[in-house]
């Protein structure tokens, strides 16, 4: 154990003194065409116990390590430098940037004075700057800063957080708002912000999803912004996206959203307990903080970051002053252009074309109306909305009008539109400038009132109407029969009596084929021969057999030759089959003993065989 | 063969049924209203009528004459084209159904071919239908004639091929027709002057347009208590109510809205 620990001692002296190097080099600067400081605060006002980003920037030059001057109550920590060299065109270039975190625990108006800094012999000084340090917030050190400014953990280090933020949390704000309250039908634009450990793997597993009833949430940014930030003396990576949120009733919401994501953070609470400290210029809290987060073990979990439920006021449109014309549009609207045709035919339509712009709900936003409005007839679309921004807020929306004059003779006309401002919470009424129209044709007199069921009465084709039938006709079906199951019967009928009909036909032709039936013919009597030929051999009846024998080839030789039996003769066959065949040879036999019996006259008992063996070769190919 | 079986065979083939004594004299009260000037009893009687006995062409005719008496030219135009389809031909209908058309200001759009539209409608879908199924029942008995018995005599096999000459045409006409006239089994009559085509099935919608009573229209889809339907050359489309609209053929609609749903 104690060999580990001075392992890890001498180790991490090593990295101090590889650290101090780089710094002894980030101090050569090369040469460069003109020295410069800047000096620049991240953020101007900063809460008690939170800390602001101090960069001190010097380029060009050869540089001396910079002295940041006390001030009373404030708090002012390195956080260590970063060099930066460029070559261009053979033209080098250096700057060296000194971090630091500035805070107080004591609120109040703080200047930080001009930071001198000697670079190259040349003693340069920054412009002097501001830090307000507000109260309200508790009192925390600033970032890596403890009480009374001693041993603190470094930035980005977190303390135990006992308040269920530890893997971030989500915050809603109205944008550019001076008042805490929106209207009815007013979309306001919000800025929503995942505050996220900046030491954290992150991924977000869904948008923006509104929580409660009371808003709905509108055109969300697609493609949220990153940006890291410190709150509270923690580092944070923020995702931000801008949208809008709207009510329809009045009361009091908590604009309550939330964001899915699956935070994978070190688990603080395993690192080891806070070293002593030497005192040495390098035994800083910020080489202890790289080695406890790398051995530190990770957890990941899956959680939902929720909004504050920070609650919303939703007032009603005032109902005193409502224009007339007021359809529900909220914001802030001018007419950019109005296009009233000079000359006009009453009864006639023509296209008004109108574009307003602006900010607010662009949705609830009718088209202007034509004013004075006596005398007009007007038919609005619904525009067609260009944005002006990626939440919708504000952009411009086109509408055509058509129009049709009622009231001949010169006359002035204007557009004017009519919405609630909830920034001054009354209501506005804008009009185009004033246009001279002449209108031709006679005025239109109104019919009385209800014209439509005078020009439907009865009366009106009473008298043409053909007369009852007064014959009660049979009751049919109001369905047809093609949308009955019956006619997919009918159908399947036919085709049952079609294929009965080929089925029929099939066995006619069948039954009636003349080859077929001289096949069946031959079978019968090459049957009835083969039987006689048994007979006799059993009789032995050698002339018997071989006349029944020959009848019974010449049979099967017909069918196959497609000749008469009769004329089937062994001179035939010698001139079809070859000399050896069983058949030539039967035949051979049979002529023998037809022509010139034997003296003997006993049956032989090949004979049998041989006739089966040359009926087996008597087959199709025998042809 | 004095049973009922005899009748009920002959209506079946034709596709109707036997009168009867109940419906005569409903009818003949119904006529009575009617002439008496009594037009909405006489419709609520044609009505009860139809309910009760079925379709007949001329309850439906004459129930249209009473709701166009009314003003009503939404219930008269659905009436007349019911009775359309049972008597396509009937010249009284045609006329009293253009009075309707022209009263109401609902025109059907034309045809891109309205020579072929008055062949395709001289006959109703169910003639139609009858025509391609008697055709096909002809042409299966002659190839079950021509399979089994093998016509000998040369007349009769000539007039075998003639008829199924004959009947090959009437089945191709036939199917011709009822496939082009397929669309009409989902056509429907908008009834009241209210109906008003909507973005979505809901009642507080967005309102697209009110195609008026009595036009003719295309049903969709049925989502609840709304039809999608399309306006034939109106483009217009979009989810009307049940209520303010119905099937001319009624097996379109299997749930149809009840009168009193529709009041």
């Amino acid at each position: 154990m104690v060999s580990a620990l001075h392992y890890h001692k001498t180790f991490l002296q090593g990295v101090r003194i590889i650290a101090a190097l780089i710094g002894l080099a980030g101090g050569t600067v090369p040469r460069a065409a003109a020295a410069d400081v800047e000096a620049q605060l991240d953020r101007d006002t900063v809460s008690v116990g939170a800390g602001a980003r101090l960069t001190l920037k010097i380029t060009g030059g050869k540089a001396g390590q910079p002295e940041i001057p006390a001030v009373e109550n404030l708090i002012v920590e390195p956080r260590g430098k970063s060099q930066n060299y460029q070559w261009i065109n053979g033209q080098s270039s250096s700057s060296i940037t000194y971090n630091y975190v500035v805070g107080s625990n004591e609120p109040g108006d703080y200047q930080i004075p001009a930071i001198e800094v000697a670079v190259d012999g040349q003693k340069l000084t920054t412009r002097p700057l501001r830090l307000k340090v507000l109260g309200a917030a508790a009192s925390h050190p600033p970032t890596g800063l403890p009480p009374n400014g001693q041993a603190a953990p470094a930035a980005g280090g977190e303390a135990e957080d006992t308040s269920g933020k530890r893997f971030g949390f989500l915050t809603v704000e109205l944008v550019d708002y001076d008042r805490k309250h929106v209207y009815v039908g007013e979309i306001a634009p919000v800025c929503i912000q995942a505050w996220l450990p900046a030491d954290a793997r992150v991924q977000l597993r869904s948008g923006v999803q509104p929580e409660g009833k009371g808003f709905t949430l509108h055109n969300v940014s697609a493609q949220p912004q990153q940006t890291h930030e410190i709150k509270d003396g923690k580092r944070y990576l923020v995702v931000t996206w801008y949208g809008g949120i709207s009510a329809t009733k009045a009361g009091k919401y908590p604009a309550a959203l939330s964001v899915d994501a699956t935070v994978a953070v070190r688990d603080q609470s395993a690192r080891p307990p806070q070293r002593r400290r030497t005192g040495s210029p390098f035994d800083d809290p910020f080489f202890d903080n790289i080695f406890d987060d790398m051995n530190a073990a990770v957890i990941q979990k899956e959680v939902t970051l929720k909004s504050d439920d920070q609650e919303i006021e939703v007032r009603a449109l005032p109902a005193a002053g409502r224009p007339a014309g007021f359809t529900g549009a909220v914001g802030d609207f001018k007419i950019e252009s109005a296009a009233i045709p000079s000359n006009w035919k009453t009864g006639e339509p023509q296209q008004i074309t109108a574009r307003l712009s602006g900010t607010g709900n662009f949705a609830l936003m009718n088209a202007p109306e034509i004013t004075p409005a006596d005398g007009w007839k007007t038919y609005p679309n619904k525009g067609e909305f260009t944005a002006g921004d990626v939440a919708s807020f504000s952009g411009t929306k086109s509408f055509q009008l058509s129009a049709v004059p009622r009231q001949g003779g010169a006359r002035e006309a204007a557009l004017a539109f009519s919405f609630f401002d909830p920034n001054i919470g009354a209501y506005k009424t804008v009009t185009s400038p004033v246009q001279k129209i002449q209108v031709a044709g006679e005025d239109i007199v109104d019919a009385p009132p209800a014209p439509e069921p005078i020009a439907k009465e009865p009366e009106n084709t009473a008298g043409n109407l053909v007369a009852q039938h007064l014959l009660l006709t049979r009751r049919a079906s109001l369905v047809p029969l093609v949308a009955r199951p019956a006619f997919a019967k009918m159908l399947g009928l036919t085709a049952a009596l079609g294929a009965l009909g080929l089925l029929g036909a099939w066995l006619r032709r069948r039954l009636g084929d003349p080859q077929r039936r001289a096949r069946a013919a031959m079978e019968q009597a090459t049957r009835v021969a083969l039987q006689a030929a048994a007979r006799c051999a059993a009789a032995n009846d050698v002339p018997g057999f071989f006349a029944a024998a020959r009848l019974a080839l010449q049979q099967r030789l017909g069918l196959l030759w497609n000749q008469p039996a009769a004329a089937i003769t062994l001179a035939e066959i010698l001139a079809r089959l070859p000399e050896d065949s069983p058949v030539v040879r039967l035949f051979r036999e049979a002529d023998l003993h037809a022509y010139c019996p034997p003296t003997t006259g006993d049956f032989q008992p090949d004979w049998q065989p041989l006739l089966q063996e040359a009926l087996a070769t008597l087959t199709p190919s025998a042809r | 063969m004095s049973s009922p079986l005899l009748p009920s065979l002959c209506a079946l083939l034709l596709g109707c049924a036997p009168l009867g004594a109940g419906p005569v004299d409903a009818f003949g009260a119904a006529n009575r209203q009617f002439q008496a000037g009594d037009f909405a009893g006489a419709a609520a009687s044609y009505e009860q009528i139809l309910a009760a006995d079925g379709p007949r062409a001329a309850v439906l005719y004459d129930l249209g004459n009473s709701y166009q008496r009314l003003g009503k030219y939404g219930p008269a135009i659905l009436a007349y084209e019911r009775a359309r389809l049972l008597t396509p031909r009937d010249p009284d209908l045609l006329a009293n159904l253009a009075l309707a058309h022209k009263a109401a200001a609902a025109f059907d759009e034309p045809g891109p071919n309205p020579r072929l539209e008055v062949v395709l409608t001289y006959l109703s879908r169910n003639e139609w239908s009858w025509l391609v199924a008697g055709s096909a029942l002809a042409l299966g008995s002659l190839a079950l004639l021509a399979g089994v018995a093998r016509l000998p005599r040369p007349g009769l096999r000539q007039a075998a091929v003639v008829v199924a000459g004959l009947a090959t045409l009437a089945l191709l006409a036939g199917g011709t027709a009822l496939y082009l006239r397929r669309a009409e089994a989902n056509l429907g009559i908008v009834l009241t002057d209210a109906a008003t085509v909507r973005l979505s099935p809901f009642a507080q919608a967005e309102a697209l347009g009110t195609p008026g009573p009595g036009r003719l229209v295309h049903l969709g889809t049925r989502q609840g208590h709304f039809y999608y339907i399309e306006i034939p050359g109106a483009n217009l489309r979009g989810w009307l109510a049940r209520k303010d609209v119905a099937a001319v053929t009624p097996e379109r609609d299997q749930n149809p809205v009840t009168a009193n749903e529709r009041k």
